[in-house]
């Protein structure tokens, strides 16, 4: 059978940025958005563009990602041909550990060669967007470019990780690549490029046989003549989690209409795990204000400019105010929890206070009891 | 093939016709309730949580969208190897073909489906009720009774009794007489639509059946009386749970707002027993910090900006600024403008009420025999500013500033 022409990279195996959140899982499976783990957004855009075959590059802590993602039913990637591939690190006994995009890229090859596409999208498994990949696409194959590389032209954010900064001419190639993290208004990369599959797989092993471990800034950039790398912009909403500051104002921008909208967009849906819930039931003294509710929940209190996911409880009397609670996170009657983060599961018993501030929030840990 | 223990037969052909524009387009099982399920996903999920996984679903009238949401029967797992969910419509042979002619025909005329999974027993649903119901012990208590037929019974009062086909048992629970809507009922046991049969009975007496021209070829009417009239062995199951017909708009709008009942026994967060549905990769909800939403159930991809009280919304809904819904059921896709209000009705899917209109009446205000939960049916539009009083059932779109 023929599979697609395009199929997906996603690097699970970024570094951790997350503090407690990522603790004891990937950067992919941390929950956002009252109802989706990282990568779903990865996915569904993938899926969305007619993939049907992912690699997924993992380096630790993964088990929660591969409980959520398991054989990719919700993506519809339950594939004969195609369908959902682990790819977890690779250790030959007497070979020193691998580090760095390169050898991430040089231990799928296996993948690479027998997934049948022409094309392969490299996806970073920590962006937050809704991108439009089937016009990159259609951009990558007009063009005739060897590699296409996803921009947003905006100001980068305070305190960011490094950033692939792209000068562009007219046409949209890229003519020079720098990294920086100053805040600035600019073209830059958001971790999202379409490749030639033999290119690819040329340019990583030849890479690894010299040494070079960063795909991005010992390859790409140094062959910005030699290679023809265009770039294709999503002007769209994107949020890149580089640290729980942008986490939390990555969760808290979906209270903005417009943010929902863009990333929510009807025609390109976003999955995520089923769960089989029931829709959220809203109590008869309960009173929300400005909040993203996942469903399954059950609300008697107060919660206001918060992100509420699945299977949440907010007892009578209880106040919510400026939280992210995690799945089935409990809160007691006459509880009150501002500027609050609850990890999966956590509980809050009756009539505890509890206040962060808007600098620095409080955490409750994955089954924590309060 | 190995064989089944246990074959599910859901009769999911009926047009529903007391729903009226409801089921103008779908068939009764298809018809949307509680948020985010279909009525059909409860006997589906019922199906799977107590073990069956062979399930044929019998259809006929309005197939299309039932057919599209069944599909491979993902969502229930049901999309086995080996049995699984089979959409069964009637069909021709070389000796022509015909229409179901009544729920016994339905199943006769699929009788080579069920040999060829060679139960021993066939359990016979409907995709008319909302209720849980674990089918296993049932079957467990037609198999230690040793009986031919069970047949799922629900204590009703005397009152409504005379409503449903009443099952006359001993105190041993032996049926010795079936009554269909009898005007003096002998017993409050009414039958729920629910059978579970030895298989090689139910062929003999659905051949039997078939020879007589002038049969109903119907379960109630002409199967039971049969096989009562034969001495088989005939028992009650007796269900004391949650179970709802949902054949009449009324019976609708109350079987929803029941989700809302804490006195009602029917818990649809229960993880030991779901109720499955199709996952549509709807985003999460939103309410807004004008929004009021009181004792409401609320599903994926709502935003809300005006109030609600009362009310079952299902999956993406909108309910603009200065909107309100009360006591109101509003299906997947409607959306409520700015300033108009909903009361006591039912919207069905993807219609638009436009800002200003109203829509429905409180029973108190007319005081009359006349007031009912009135009905806009599915892709309409309600014009600005236009009324539509109680009791209705709109089936065309309304003109701007229009007084129905």
């Amino acid at each position: 059978m023929r599979t697609s022409a395009v199929a997906g990279l996603i690097f699970a195996n970024s570094d951790d940025k997350l503090k407690k959140l990522t603790a004891n899982r990937s950067m992919a499976s941390v929950p956002f958005g009252a109802r989706y783990r990282i990568v779903d957004f990865a996915l569904s855009n993938l899926v969305n563009t007619g993939v049907t075959s992912v690699g997924i590059i993992t380096k630790e802590n993964y088990r929660s990602l591969m409980d959520h993602v398991g054989n990719g039913i919700s993506w519809d990637l339950d594939r004969k041909n195609g369908g959902v591939y682990f790819i977890p690190p690779y250790y030959k006994r007497g070979v020193k550990r691998l580090i760095g995009t390169v050898a991430s890229i040089v231990g799928a090859t296996d993948y690479i060669e027998r997934c049948g596409a022409d094309y392969i999208v490299l996806y970073d498994s920590h962006i937050i967007a809704n991108i439009d990949l089937s016009s990159a696409l259609k951009a990558h194959k007009t063009k005739g470019a060897d590699i296409t590389v996803i921009y947003h032209n905006g100001k980068l954010p305070e305190k960011s990780s490094e950033k692939m900064i792209l000068s562009l001419d007219g046409d949209n190639r890229v003519k020079g690549i720098a990294f920086s993290e100053e805040s600035q208004e600019t073209c830059f990369g958001i971790g999202v490029s379409i490749i030639n599959k033999d290119l690819l797989l040329k340019l990583a092993t030849e890479a690894d046989e010299d040494g070079l471990t960063s795909f991005a800034r010992e390859v790409l950039a140094q062959k910005t003549e030699e290679l023809k790398i265009f770039g294709f912009e999503h002007s769209e909403y994107v949020a890149v989690m580089d640290n729980t500051a942008t986490y939390f104002e990555a969760s808290m921008a979906l209270l903005d209409k417009k943010v929902r909208s863009q990333l929510f967009n009807k025609k390109r849906p976003i999955f995520t795990k089923v769960r089989d819930g029931m829709p959220t039931r809203y109590g008869v003294k309960a009173s929300v204000k400005n909040c993203l509710v996942g469903d399954d929940c059950i609300i008697e209190g107060t919660v206001i400019n918060s992100i509420l996911s699945r299977g949440v409880k907010v007892a009578k009397g209880a106040v919510v105010e400026n939280c992210i609670l995690m799945q089935e996170t409990k809160i007691g009657e006459n509880a009150t929890v501002c500027n609050v983060i609850a990890d999966k599961n956590a509980s809050v018993d009756d009539s505890v206070v509890l206040k962060g501030t808007s600098e620095r929030y409080c955490f409750i840990d994955k089954n924590q009891i309060l | 093939m190995k064989s089944k223990k246990c074959v599910a037969m859901l009769l999911a052909g009926g047009q529903g016709s007391r729903l009226g524009v409801l089921t103008s387009k779908i068939a009764k099982p298809a018809v949307p309730y509680g948020g985010k399920y279909r009525i059909i996903d409860f006997p589906l999920s019922n199906c799977t949580n107590s073990g069956i996984d062979t399930v044929g679903i019998l259809t006929q009238y309005k197939p299309l969208e039932l057919n599209d949401y069944v599909a491979s029967g993902k969502p229930w797992d049901l999309n086995r190897t080996d049995g699984g969910v089979h959409i069964l419509p009637p069909y021709h042979s070389q000796q022509g073909g015909n229409w179901y002619k009544g729920t016994a025909n339905a199943i006769y005329q699929n009788l080579e489906f069920l040999e060829r999974y060679n139960p021993e027993y066939v359990l016979i649903l409907s995709g008319d009720h909302i209720y849980k119901m674990d089918y296993s012990d049932m079957l467990a208590q037609h198999i230690e009774d040793g009986a031919d037929c069970t047949i799922a019974v629900l204590d009703v009062s005397l009152e409504e009794a005379s409503r449903f086909g009443i099952m006359n048992a001993r105190d041993d629970g032996t049926i010795y007489e079936f009554e269909e809507k009898p005007k003096q009922p002998k017993s409050t046991l009414a039958s729920m639509g629910i059978y579970i049969f030895t298989w090689e009975k139910l062929r003999y007496y659905l051949t039997e059946d078939e020879k007589n021209p002038d049969s109903s070829n119907d379960f109630g009417k002409n199967i039971i009386p049969m096989m009562l009239g034969d001495n088989q062995l005939l028992k009650v199951y007796r269900f004391n749970d949650y179970w709802k017909d949902v054949g009449t708009v009324d019976s609708l709008w109350e079987a929803n707002l029941d989700l809302l009942n804490p006195n009602i026994n029917l818990n649809l967060a229960d993880k030991n027993w779901k109720i499955y549905s199709k996952n549509t990769g709807m985003p999460p909800q939103y309410i807004s910090g004008e929004a009021v939403v009181e004792n409401s159930l609320i599903t994926d991809g709502c935003e809300i900006y005006g109030k609600v009280d009362y009310s079952v919304l299902f999956k993406n809904v909108t309910v603009e600024e200065g909107a309100s819904v009360e006591y109101s059921l509003v299906m997947p896709g409607a959306v409520i403008k700015k300033g108009a209000k909903v009361k006591y009705a039912i919207i069905a899917e993807n219609s638009i009420i436009e800002e200003g209109a109203v829509i429905g009446m409180e029973p108190k205000a007319t005081g009359d025999e006349n007031w009912g939960i009135t009905v806009i049916g599915d892709n309409l539009t309600v014009g600005k500013n236009a009324t539509v009083g109680a009791n209705k059932m709109i089936t065309e779109n309304v003109e701007e500033g229009v007084n129905i």
